[in-house]
């Protein structure tokens, strides 16, 4: 079921399109099943299915960013699987049209909790 | 193999690394003082007048001043400097005067964002970024220095861009192909790399940044210096677009070396709009 709710960390995408379409903070939390997990440049993606309120199956595409900062997160390519039930938060599009977001954690079915690193590399403190 | 093979870096830059390498090895020595404020040298050519690539062994050896500083890593934009960092989506902190058709677009997309919709976003639609987006976007930035050109190929779409430094002035604008990071010739003032960018693409898809285009007539006055010893790389930017501002937008860039990791390919695939509906919704105003 979709909800929505309010977080006030959001991580920035490493992105090669505009985030100007989605949410900055409020959030919403996807409970549903993985149909296909993306692992590639420049950004991996979930493909779900989420029951909306009146019980139909609802396809979402959440948008993660490149794997190099997934790993680095603790990701690995058969993180997701298809089949695998899963609870994602995601900033959704700021028209309220549902099946889209950009990610902001997912909960595994072995109670795991994976984010993403922020996209910033290692390196010398900023003078 | 090597492990920038392996991970599919384009062969440009291994043959670039190797050259530097082979031509380090080979460099005589006491080829100029550091820091020297040195003459453009003329650029090289053969025995028949026709110019030396960059790569070519003639032209790399050539005696010429040591360069004050190697930009050879790998570099990642910093947002330490107000307005000066990551500017996608965001307001700069510092806006020039829009001429009329700047201001048409910088209005259009502040709209779209006040509805939640994204104006013209080319690069998302898989168009170039160009300069200087390639260089102000969260993603890193491999440069190789060598004597006579500075090599920088951009995480982001592995956007190639050259610096030429061995003196060869800028192409004949009746002969030269217009691109979305311009041509660049480079020259070192005292402790200063100074960069000059012309002739970029006539296409209305090149932005300086989201709202802001870029037209013909765009040019980058870019100053480098490396600060910091040499971990922190500061930009002092000029930028000159007539039909977009008035007079000369300045800013400073800066970027952080990074020892942890090296880019790998990135590449706008034709199918992946199809599952990213940030790029392929009803929200798009294109």
């Amino acid at each position: 079921m979709a909800s929505a709710l309010a977080v006030g960390i959001v991580t920035p995408l490493l992105a090669h399109h505009s985030p100007a379409a989605f949410e900055a903070t409020k959030t919403v939390t996807l409970v549903g099943t993985v149909k296909e997990f993306r692992w590639q440049n420049p950004h991996s993606w979930i493909e779900m299915m989420v029951p909306n309120d009146k019980g139909q199956e609802v396809l979402w595409a959440v948008e993660l960013t490149s794997p190099t900062y997934l790993v680095k997160g603790g990701w690995k390519s058969n993180t997701l699987k298809p089949g695998d039930k899963v609870t994602v938060v995601g900033r959704p599009l700021k028209t309220g049209e549902p099946g889209s977001a950009i990610f902001t954690s997912v909960t595994l079915a072995d109670s795991r909790t994976l984010t993403e690193r922020p996209a910033r590399l290692g390196g010398p403190a900023t003078p | 193999m090597s492990r920038a093979i392996r991970r599919g870096v384009p062969a440009i830059l291994v043959a670039v690394t190797l050259a530097g390498l082979t031509i380090g090895a080979q460099a005589p020595a006491g080829r100029g003082r550091a820091g020297q404020n040195a003459a453009p040298a003329p650029p090289a050519a053969t025995a028949t007048g026709e110019p030396l690539s960059a790569l070519a062994p003639e032209n790399l050896n050539k005696p010429r001043p040591k360069a004050p500083f190697d930009l050879t890593g790998n570099w990642f934009i910093s947002g330490s400097v107000p307005g000066g960092g990551w500017l996608f989506g965001r307001t700069p902190a510092v806006l020039p005067k829009l001429t009329p058709n700047a201001q048409k677009h910088f209005d259009a997309y502040a709209a779209a964002v006040k509805e939640g919709k994204v104006y013209r976003d080319d690069i998302g639609q898989c168009w170039p970024a160009g300069m200087p987006v390639i260089m102000t976007r969260v993603w890193p930035i491999t440069m190789i220095q060598l004597p006579t050109a500075v090599y920088m190929m951009s995480e982001f779409m592995n956007s190639l861009r050259v610096i030429y430094t061995d003196g060869r002035p800028h192409t004949d604008p009746d002969v030269v192909v217009r691109t979305f990071n311009g041509e660049s010739i480079g020259k070192w003032e005292g402790d200063t790399l100074v960069v000059d960018t012309r002739y970029f693409t006539d296409l209305d898809k090149h932005w300086v940044d989201q709202g802001i285009p870029a037209s013909k007539d765009f040019r980058m006055i870019e100053r480098y210096k490396l600060i910091n010893n040499g971990n922190t790389l500061e930009g002092e930017w000029t930028l000159i677009d007539p039909q977009n501002w008035e007079g000369e937008w300045k800013g400073t860039r800066r970027w952080n070396r990074v020892n942890d990791h090296d880019i790998q390919e990135v590449e706008c695939l034709p199918d992946m709009n199809q599952h990213l509906q940030s790029t392929s919704s009803s929200v798009h105003i294109r």
